[in-house]
């Protein structure tokens, strides 16, 4: 009897606390749904692949300059695309753009000799012919976030009369001469840290080991606050699929193409050859003078995996007479897909994009 | 948050200690950030991997051995070989791709010519200029396309 009246007491916070673990279980073992926004797949060479989303405003109200969007090697691009209400091209969509992204796909053993040079001059020339095809614009705007800003910004510096009206680079790593400020600088320095022998060993960089390098720069804050973040919201179903969706990202960890990574490494972090104007690009010195598109930063104030000195440097060495810097609070990819991009970020984005993306 | 009662809850009485949790795990956080940033957690992390390699890259490169042996004597192809083929094959791909841009381009001219040729005909039908005249929209049409050209290197 007494058992019984226990039970029926405790019943209402039993049965939350179940309610509790079946939410903590099912964010931990399944995959959030996400890159929603419907798009069609319109290019593909070897795992790399265009898409382009469906416009939803007619073609007399759309931007009539097409945006290609460029994202890091070693991650998967939908992060612009993470969920349904939160996401950046679903943002851009929906106010007439006419966006595309390039996914580089998930290299193999055989791409591990596949360069930044046949990134950028083989890979995305190619896919921006495409895009020109399809869109039937002669010019384009460019967006690359991270390792994706290197490629966009050598892009734009080496085929400087492609079309290119419009760049913008989300926290871009392209200074690396102040070594004591990024940590990646330190751990990388070739005391310490034998890309050969990594590559000998593995031929593409793991990307388990990219995943512990970024996490282990704020060890506490991705191993222990995290989880303790969503401990202590299991019951607000808006932080757990914001949760969910985010881990689902962040634990789809993809290897980098050994000869891109080892040039990341070398000709970057340890030599600092792109601001120093000694970087080779298939024999071709690139030269960030010769960048004349319009150009706009966006630098992360508490980055801590490209800090803002590695930003700042690039207004000073293109040829662009168009361009703006705008520092938004927020982490590396939270200023994108925290829960403040879109009052911050996004709108900035399309103000800046939006009046420079008419027809001439 | 809750006004109406004077008894604590067990998530008010918990309040306390999250509190002293967050504190903690604040100033953890902090010193762990001053952590990696340190030359001897570099120094640590390199001897670490320069630990794993040096049995790893042997073991790795003795299974290569093993594996492309086995794989001759079951006449199958070797992972370098497959590499090589996977090159091949992207190469191919590029040039289809070329070939590609390239009929769409000659579907775009064709089909800018016979908008073109329409308009001509339509234009023809509608007025008979004199002959000695024709050659001059030819003119206006190069002077055109020469201030077109310039426009971008203008603006660059």
């Amino acid at each position: 009897m007494s058992i019984g009246m226990t039970q029926a007491a405790f019943h209402p916070e039993s049965s939350a606390l179940e309610e509790r673990w079946q939410t903590l279980s099912r964010v931990m073992t399944t995959k959030a749904a996400i890159a929603q926004t419907p798009k069609e797949l319109i290019w593909s060479l070897n795992k790399a692949r265009l898409y382009r989303y469906v416009p939803v405003v007619s073609p007399e109200k759309r931007h009539s300059v097409p945006l290609l969007l460029v994202f890091a090697l070693m991650n998967r691009p939908y992060i612009l695309d993470l969920r349904r209400g939160h996401s950046f091209v679903e943002f851009m969509v929906n106010l007439g753009y006419d966006v595309y992204l390039l996914d580089w796909g998930v290299p193999g053993l055989e791409d591990a000799q596949l360069k930044l040079d046949d990134y950028i001059l083989d890979y995305l020339p190619r896919a921006i012919r495409k895009m020109k095809s399809v869109s039937g614009s002669p010019e384009f705007s460019l967006l690359g976030w991270c390792i994706g800003a290197i490629l966009t910004t050598t892009y734009a510096a080496l085929r400087a009369d492609g079309g290119i009206r419009n760049l913008i680079l989300l926290t871009a790593p392209l200074d690396f001469s102040n070594r004591s400020d990024v940590t990646f600088s330190r751990w990388t320095d070739k005391k310490h840290f034998d890309v050969e022998r990594i590559l000998a060993t593995f031929g593409n960089m793991p990307g388990e080991m990219i995943d512990y390098g970024a996490k282990a720069l704020r060890p506490v804050d991705n191993y222990v606050l995290n989880y303790l973040k969503l401990l202590d919201n299991l019951d607000n179903p808006r932080v757990v699929e914001s949760w969910h969706a985010m881990n689902t990202w962040v634990t789809d960890n993809i290897p980098m193409a050994g000869g891109a990574f080892r040039q990341l490494i070398v000709d970057l972090y340890q030599n600092d050859r792109l601001m120093k104007g000694e970087l080779i690009i298939r024999g071709e010195r690139v030269d960030l003078n010769r960048l004349r598109a319009n150009l706009l930063t966006v630098i992360a104030q508490g980055d801590h995996i490209t800090p803002p000195c590695q930003s700042e440097a690039i207004l000073t060495k293109i040829g662009s007479t168009d361009t703006d810097l705008y520092r938004v609070p927020g982490g590396h990819i939270g200023i994108m897909a925290g829960s403040g991009a879109h009052k911050l970020t996004w709108p900035y984005i399309d103000q800046w994009l939006g009046s420079r993306s008419q027809r001439n | 948050m809750v006004q109406n009662s004077g008894s604590s809850t067990p998530h008010e009485a918990f309040e306390g200690l999250r509190e002293m949790r967050d504190a903690y795990l604040d100033a953890m956080s902090k010193a762990m950030i001053d952590v990696v940033n340190s030359d001897a957690y570099t120094k640590a992390t390199g001897s670490m991997m320069e630990g794993y390699l040096s049995w790893a890259t042997p073991f790795r490169e003795s299974l290569d051995t093993i594996m492309r042996q086995s794989l001759e004597q079951m006449s199958l192809p070797s992972r370098q070989e497959v590499a090589v083929l996977a090159e091949r094959f992207t190469n191919v791909e590029m040039r289809l791709d070329d070939v590609d841009a390239k009929l769409d381009e000659i579907a775009r001219s064709i089909s800018e010519l016979s908008v073109a040729g329409e308009v001509a005909s339509t234009g023809e039908k509608k007025s008979t200029p004199p002959r000695k005249k024709a050659p001059a929209p030819k003119r206006v049409t190069s002077r055109k396309s020469a201030t077109s050209r310039k426009a971008p290197a203008g603006k660059g």
